[in-house]
């Protein structure tokens, strides 16, 4: 009745070093990603917004006084947009484990793969690939976007060639997929999608109004301030992070959500 | 094959699982019976490597789970309904799960035949009925033609004609030799598809047998009779060696004598019979009074048998 397979289906004593390993799962991911309307809906919903709020935002800063175009960023004008990318890729990254964890997919994840952490490596893989194309290409799309705005309403721009200006751009991008790694991993930490979502707003959008309340700017060292201020700004102001170490710091975060959750996903029953 | 050995699970102060041990061969379909909350899903969820165990191993084809090379082309399983997303499509959740262990594009349109899903393959898995969500189960664990099947309750939302079908499923994958473990409650169900049985209750083996000796052992056949001198037919079976009881409208019940014996005992009495009907005791009572006693029972006779060899 049933067909016996081809290839390495035989017991593991026979088979060479070759198993259901991180390539596999990696293509399994991918699908996964892919054969869901809600991912193409979110990245959809990123380029569109993005677009639309850079369009807008920088339409408003046309025609102004000499006077009010002093300490203008331009640069950080245009990426001003890629705010929306920091929600809604943070939200893949929530859903692309909580989601497993909401409809029991994940049985079927941790049934195919002898390993948890093929399935941690894969997410990740696919995931950060992902945003990290995305981001790029929207911060790169958002600036030249920007910029003929800009020119064209009589604002002072800026070009790639000018000093900061393509760091900014380029780890603003890379920003984006940071957002979607900390999703990630409080997904797993957390795998209700509603608490992960929740935890990831809270971080994301609350934390900066509420410690801006308290002295010492401790807003600048959260992942939007960071994101705002320190890592989207040619020049960054005083009292902020530059942009390297926003940026590194940022990592910290994510590597820190990232390995506690593998850790969680390791050891905990599924 | 499956073999676990001292498997132990607790949640907090319940022992869900407590010291489990039973072998699981090839070739047969072996039930898993037990009351709900017996530990039969907790059990299954931990040879799966889906749950830790705090004590004892569980091993599919000697290797605990995570050991596994090509888990899907090993052990499949179907451990609940719906365990897929249903945004997914049908073909796509196959798919999916067919990279991860390197199988053939072709195999997924051949388990889609053999569960009868072809037709919806294209159509979204929420929107299928929860018979159509247990065949898409069912196809999973085939899908990588593995050698030891694990299906916990597979009927469940199938309607008679389904159920027949994963009967004959089961048993002709059996019969290609794979090992087969069913856990189920229907013990009727399981009378009719499993050869062997493993029996537990509240966490812990009651029997390991086979569905033979069970019925033989618990479906205890008594003889009813009415007759118009319940008195006399007492007094000629208890001449012949025989204790009835006698119920309050002159039925009288006998145990362990076949029906014919009576039947010649009363001939022999010259007495009138209106009613000689053999009765089986049903599966389940014998079944529910097993379970509710958690008495410990093994071997074919009553004596201790030597514990499985593992290798």
């Amino acid at each position: 009745m049933t067909i016996a397979l081809t290839g390495p289906s035989t017991p593991t004593a026979t088979a060479g070093p070759a198993r259901a390993g991180f390539r596999q799962a990696v293509a399994a991911e991918w699908t996964k990603l892919f054969t869901l309307r809600s991912t193409k809906w979110i990245l959809a919903i990123t380029a569109v917004g993005t677009l639309l709020v850079t369009f807008l935002s920088a339409q408003s800063t046309t025609h102004k006084s000499h006077m009010w175009y002093q300490g203008f960023d331009p640069t950080n004008q245009s990426l001003a947009g890629l705010s929306i990318g920091a929600l809604s890729l943070g939200t893949l990254g929530v859903l692309i484990i909580s989601g497993e964890y909401s409809t029991g997919t994940i049985r079927s994840s941790l049934a195919a793969l002898g390993r948890r952490d093929s399935l941690f490596m894969a997410k990740l893989a696919v995931l950060s690939a992902v945003t990290l194309v995305l981001g790029e290409v929207l911060s790169f799309g958002a600036f030249f976007l920007g910029q003929a705005i800009l020119s064209g309403g009589g604002a002072p721009t800026a070009s790639l060639g000018q000093p900061g200006v393509l760091r900014a751009v380029v780890l603003t991008g890379a920003f984006l997929s940071l957002f979607s790694l900390l999703g990630f991993g409080l997904g797993l930490m957390i795998r209700h999608t509603a608490g992960a979502l929740a935890t990831f707003a809270g971080v994301t959008l609350l934390a900066p109004i509420l410690l801006k309340t308290i002295g010492g700017h401790p807003v600048r060292f959260t992942p939007a301030g960071i994101f705002a201020n320190s890592v989207a700004a040619v020049v960054p102001q005083s009292d902020q992070l530059s942009a390297t170490i926003g940026f590194m710091l940022m990592v910290l975060y994510c590597t820190g959500v990232l390995v506690a959750g593998s850790v969680l996903l390791a050891k905990r029953d599924a | 094959m499956i073999v676990t050995y001292g498997l132990t699970k607790r949640y907090g102060r319940t022992m869900a699982v407590d010291d489990l041990s039973f072998t699981v061969t090839p070739g047969v379909v072996t039930g898993f019976l037990g009351p709900n909350g017996s530990g039969k899903s907790t059990t299954m969820r931990m040879i799966m490597g889906l749950d830790m165990p705090d004590a004892g191993t569980a091993t599919v084809n000697g290797l605990a789970f995570d050991e596994l090379r090509w888990p899907l082309r090993e052990v499949g399983a179907l451990l609940d309904a719906k365990a897929f997303h249903p945004g997914r499509t049908a073909r796509d959740h196959l798919r999916w799960l067919a990279q991860t262990n390197d199988i053939p594009v072709a195999r997924i349109d051949e388990v889609l035949d053999i569960v009868g899903l072809t037709s919806v393959a294209g159509k979204r898995a929420g929107k299928f009925s929860l018979g159509m969500g247990q065949r898409l189960g069912i196809a999973s664990a085939l899908l990588g033609d593995p050698g030891v099947l694990l299906f916990d309750e597979p009927v469940n939302g199938l309607d008679p004609e389904g159920i027949r079908w994963v009967r004959h499923l089961l048993r002709d994958l059996a019969a290609e030799g794979r090992t087969v473990l069913v856990s189920s409650h229907l013990i009727s169900e399981m009378a009719l598809t499993a050869e062997r049985l493993v029996v537990i209750g509240r966490g812990t083996l009651i029997a390991e047998t086979s569905v033979e000796e069970f019925t033989a052992r618990h479906q205890a056949e008594t003889i009813r009779v009415v007759t118009p001198t319940p008195q006399l037919m007492v007094s000629a079976l208890s001449r012949a060696g025989v204790r009835p009881s006698v119920a309050e409208d002159g039925t009288i019940v006998v145990e362990g004598v076949p029906s014919a014996r009576v039947g010649e005992l009363a001939a022999q009495a010259a007495l009138t019979l209106h009613e000689l009907t053999p009765q089986r005791a049903s599966l389940e009572d014998a079944f529910m009074e097993l379970t509710s006693e958690a008495v410990e029972y093994r071997s074919h006779d009553g004596a201790e048998r030597a514990p499985v060899a593992i290798h």
